[in-house]
């Protein structure tokens, strides 16, 4: 069934696992990720009608757990930014506990702070991307989202680990998310980057004072730390991650599945016009970008990934002196769903973008950075593999909140 | 103006694996088409390619022959462009840091002396679908077949060190040889499984330029490559001497016609690194036990050949260059057969015969076992080598044994004295004036009239009892 909010609406979820750790939970996915026999169109015309052929690893593994598949939520195209996504309506109206979203640049966590919800992205690698119809391969990665940090932890202790399907995780290390409910090791660091609060406006500020001054009172100490590449993350996004589209879009032909076009006199028209008219505007734009950097002016992705490396050390040498950062979730003025360019784009996920750029686990935390109703979120970002412990701050921190704010 | 060639040769040779490179698809480009496909090398949204172990140390053992260096490190990049025989967009590749590289094959110059050739590097890739254009009927129309999409090959990109057609075609025959012997793939230029392509450049000789170069494809023999080669230095010395500029671009051999004709530019983009596929990490122990796997080489075969069965270096190299020919005549000369004969035999009528057939050893019904039952029935006399050479030809595809083929087609060497000198007597007597001509001191005609005995008993007379039955007969006692 499909409606304004589903793309496919599952009309039989019940469970295979009654037992499972995950038994009744409900997780809506989106249609980029493979469940056999739905559709999986990436929300674009270029996959129009692509049905996939088998199960994504996380789904199997859901299900194996227990969980019920209520449905895919209506998703941005190809799953770049967060235009006409419905994962929060649809955890908002209680239909489901969980919604897993692509986190290429930080779809998650801007839109929990945009419900008031908790958004997680995992570190890069430790749930398989086997059978997610990804975009950006080096940067995306399935997030998380629900009002419940418990549920989340569970679902992520379920979907993580080795999968040999695919064969570009690591082979040992993966976190043991068991240990996020384990009481947080204190003394905690967090360290807020000066570069960043420089940029915020007055009210952002504000806001996220009151967001440190909760940090402060669950134990944790703040401290002020510098960052002096912070403007290049985006710049460093831009490239690298408009690069890895043009050349993953490059196999949406028209030709098997997928919107084609009727006009063309030869398989070269075909081409060019079937990939003019399936792809909007926005995400066209990000291919040509991608598609100028690899012909046009490759020395410059050469640069970025050049550039990409120095902020992984710049990070994780930070990480060695605090235990967390912390940046503000979202920005005001400066809506996710409706960014219509490019540049609209990177302005709504500049302060979420960095730990797609560094792969590190970011989790954000609803209801703290509050001022005169305004929240523009707190997110915590920690080492690779550290996500337990950040999800353990998480649940921290929320517990202090209960007190202030219903989460 | 006198002008060099400077050429470099890259070639493409596809693996025999059992699997694609990153599938578990039947490495099997022929079979009816896609029917060796998944979604992995039908290239779906959601795949993710999965390097085989298998492709990739048999791509490890041909650069080790080559004496490449394996690499610690390599990776794949995608290397993208837009065509209908690559719908994902772009091919697994490896650029920018391939698997091995500095490695080196020797020939055997213009000049007999040993040259060697220098491999820039040697790099693993995924081959592209296969289009088939079906241009009968009311509608053409072009079809995909994915059998051979993701199918593993290595690219060899050589230095460039050669200066002729003759050296290109050694180099390709060396390599080819040393290839097969390590079991890691076909190399059929015929069957399209070894693919060369010629960057040639001409320059003033004696200088170092270098000078815009012309990219030759299609070459489906070694003898082709040769030819297309030396015709396309031909062509543009006739440019040079004109003054004409040479253009960069690439050009069709054709076969038929025997010449080069430019061809439409494949567009071909970037290669970035692919974030899919892990970087692939060698060990020194692993390294050290590809290495036990390779067998004994050509070159060192033929030294050993030399030393232990006394052949003589001519007949050392055509006993070691094919590793199937080379097991077969070790296990014959086991047999106790002398090496040299069994090499003379090999070279003038086996080889020869396997070539007219279009077959390999293997691939005949010809074993090590029956051969040499043949050949000791032509050490015992009781066949001659005309016999031989015909009965052999019978084994290649009969399954009887060589006795019975003898047996049947009267194979049988005559030996018997008295038949021998009833032909000879007949012969004599049919041609007096050839007699006469020899009695005269023209000792030449003997070879005729042997020939004429020869014949008169259907090939099978003994060669050494004739002889000596005819010059008996023809110089009569004093
Ligand atoms: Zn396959």
């Amino acid at each position: 069934m499909v409606s304004e909010i589903y793309t496919h609406k599952n009309m039989s979820p019940n469970s295979f696992a009654n037992d499972g750790s995950l038994s009744g939970k409900r997780v809506v996915i989106q249609p980029n990720m493979s469940v056999r026999g739905w559709l999986c169109d990436a929300g674009s015309l270029a996959l129009k009608g692509f049905v996939a052929l088998e199960d994504a690893t996380t789904v199997t593994r859901m299900r194996n757990a227990g969980v019920e598949l209520v449905g895919s939520s209506r998703m941005s195209e190809l799953g770049f930014g967060l235009a006409g996504d419905t994962a929060t309506r649809i955890l908002s109206g209680g239909e489901a506990d969980i919604a897993l979203v692509t986190d290429t640049m930080g779809e998650a966590r801007v839109a929990a702070a945009g419900s008031g919800i908790f958004g997680f992205k995992p570190s890069f690698g430790i749930v398989s991307r086997f059978g997610l119809v990804g975009l950006v391969p080096s940067m995306e990665c399935y997030g998380i989202l629900g009002k419940r940090l418990e549920d989340m932890i569970d679902t992520l202790s379920v979907i993580s680990g080795k999968d040999k399907d695919d064969p570009s995780m690591p082979d040992e290390g993966f976190p043991d998310f068991t240990a996020a409910r384990k009481p947080l090791k204190m003394p905690c660091t967090a360290g807020v980057v000066k570069e960043c609060f420089d940029i915020l406006q007055d009210r952002e500020r504000k806001a996220f004072r009151t967001g440190l001054a909760r940090l402060e009172e669950a134990g944790l100490t703040i401290r002020e730390v510098n960052l002096s590449d912070f403007d290049l993350f985006r710049v460093v996004h831009n490239i690298v991650a408009s690069v890895e589209a043009s050349s993953s879009a490059g196999k949406y032909d028209g030709v098997r599945y997928g919107h084609r076009s009727s006009s063309g006199k030869n398989w070269n028209d075909m081409y060019l016009n079937s990939r003019g008219e399936s792809f909007g505007s926005l995400i066209k734009t990000f291919l040509y970008q991608g598609a100028y950097f690899q012909f046009e002016n490759y020395p410059a992705f050469e640069n970025a990934c050049r550039n990409r490396r120095r902020l992984v050390r710049a990070v994780v040498d930070l990480l060695g002196h605090v235990d967390l950062l912390v940046f503000p979730t979202m920005r005001l003025g400066h809506d996710a769903e409706k960014a219509a360019t490019i540049n609209h784009i990177y302005d709504a996920f500049l302060l979420t973008l960095p730990a797609n750029v560094t792969g590190q686990p970011s989790l954000h935390v609803p209801s703290l950075a509050l001022h005169s109703e305004v929240d523009i979120g707190v997110q915590l970002i920690g080492l690779r593999l550290e996500d337990p412990r950040l999800l353990s701050i998480g649940l921290k921190l929320s517990s202090t909140a209960q007190g202030g704010s219903a989460a | 103006m006198k002008y060099e060639a400077v050429i470099g040769l890259e070639i493409h040779v596809q693996l025999n694996s059992a699997t694609k490179l990153f599938c578990d698809c039947p490495n099997r480009p022929g079979d009816e088409p896609n029917r060796n496909t998944c979604p992995i090398c039908l290239w779906l949204p959601g795949a993710l390619p999965q390097l085989s172990q298998e492709a990739f140390e048999k791509a490890t053992l041909a650069c080790l022959t080559l004496n490449c260096t394996i690499q610690p490190e390599s990776a794949f990049d995608q290397k993208v462009y837009y065509y209908p025989d690559l719908p994902k967009g772009f091919q697994l590749s490896q650029h920018h840091k391939p698997l091995a590289r500095n490695g080196w094959v020797d020939i055997m110059g213009e000049d007999g002396r040993n040259k060697r050739l220098r491999i820039h590097h040697i790099h693993m890739e995924e081959d592209v679908a296969k289009l088939v254009h079906e241009t009968e009927g009311k509608t053409p129309i072009s079809l995909v077949d994915f059998n051979r999409a993701g199918t593993p090959l290595i690219e060899i990109v050589s230095e460039a060190d050669l200066r002729s057609p003759h050296e290109a075609m050694e180099y390709v025959k060396t390599l080819r040889s040393q290839l097969r012997y390590t079991g890691s793939a076909e190399c059929s230029l015929e069957q399209g499984t070894l693919r060369v392509d010629a960057n040639i450049s001409l320059r003033p000789r004696g200088t170092d330029e270098l000078n815009t170069k012309v990219e030759v494809k299609n070459m489906n023999s070694i003898r082709n490559v040769g030819d297309a080669i030396a015709y396309e230095i031909i062509r543009q010395t006739n440019c040079l001497e004109k003054g004409e500029p040479i253009l960069l671009h690439t050009r069709l051999w054709d076969p038929e016609k025997r010449v080069t004709s430019p061809m439409r530019g494949k567009f071909s983009g970037p290669c970035i690194p692919d974030p899919s596929v892990p970087k692939i990490v060698v060990s020194n122990d692993w390294l050290k036990e590809m290495q036990g796997r390779l067998p004994e080489m050509p070159g060192q075969k033929k030294e050993r050949f030399l030393r232990e069965y006394g052949l003589t270096p001519e007949e050392a190299s055509n006993m070691s260059f094919e590793r199937d020919l080379s097991e077969f005549f070790e296990a014959v000369v086991k047999q106790d057969i002398p090496p040299r004969k069994i090499a003379g035999w090999m070279t003038t009528y086996l080889v020869p015969a396997l070539r007219d057939r279009n077959q390999t050893i293997r691939e005949t019904l010809l074993t090590a076992e029956r051969f040499t039952r043949l050949l000791s029935m032509l050490e015992k006399d009781i066949i001659n080598a005309h016999a031989a050479k015909e009965v052999m030809l019978q084994l290649l595809s009969s399954e009887e044994t060589p006795e019975e083929i003898v047996e049947k087609g009267g194979f049988h060497q005559v030996s018997d004295t008295t038949e021998l000198e009833a032909f000879i007597d007949r012969i004599i007597a049919e041609h007096p004036s050839v007699v006469e001509d020899f009695r005269k001191g023209n000792t030449k005609v003997m070879g005729f009239l042997m020939g004429l005995a020869m014949k008169a008993s259907q090939g099978k007379a003994n060669p050494k009892l004739l002889k000596e039955i005819l010059t008996k007969r023809l110089n009569p006692k004093p």
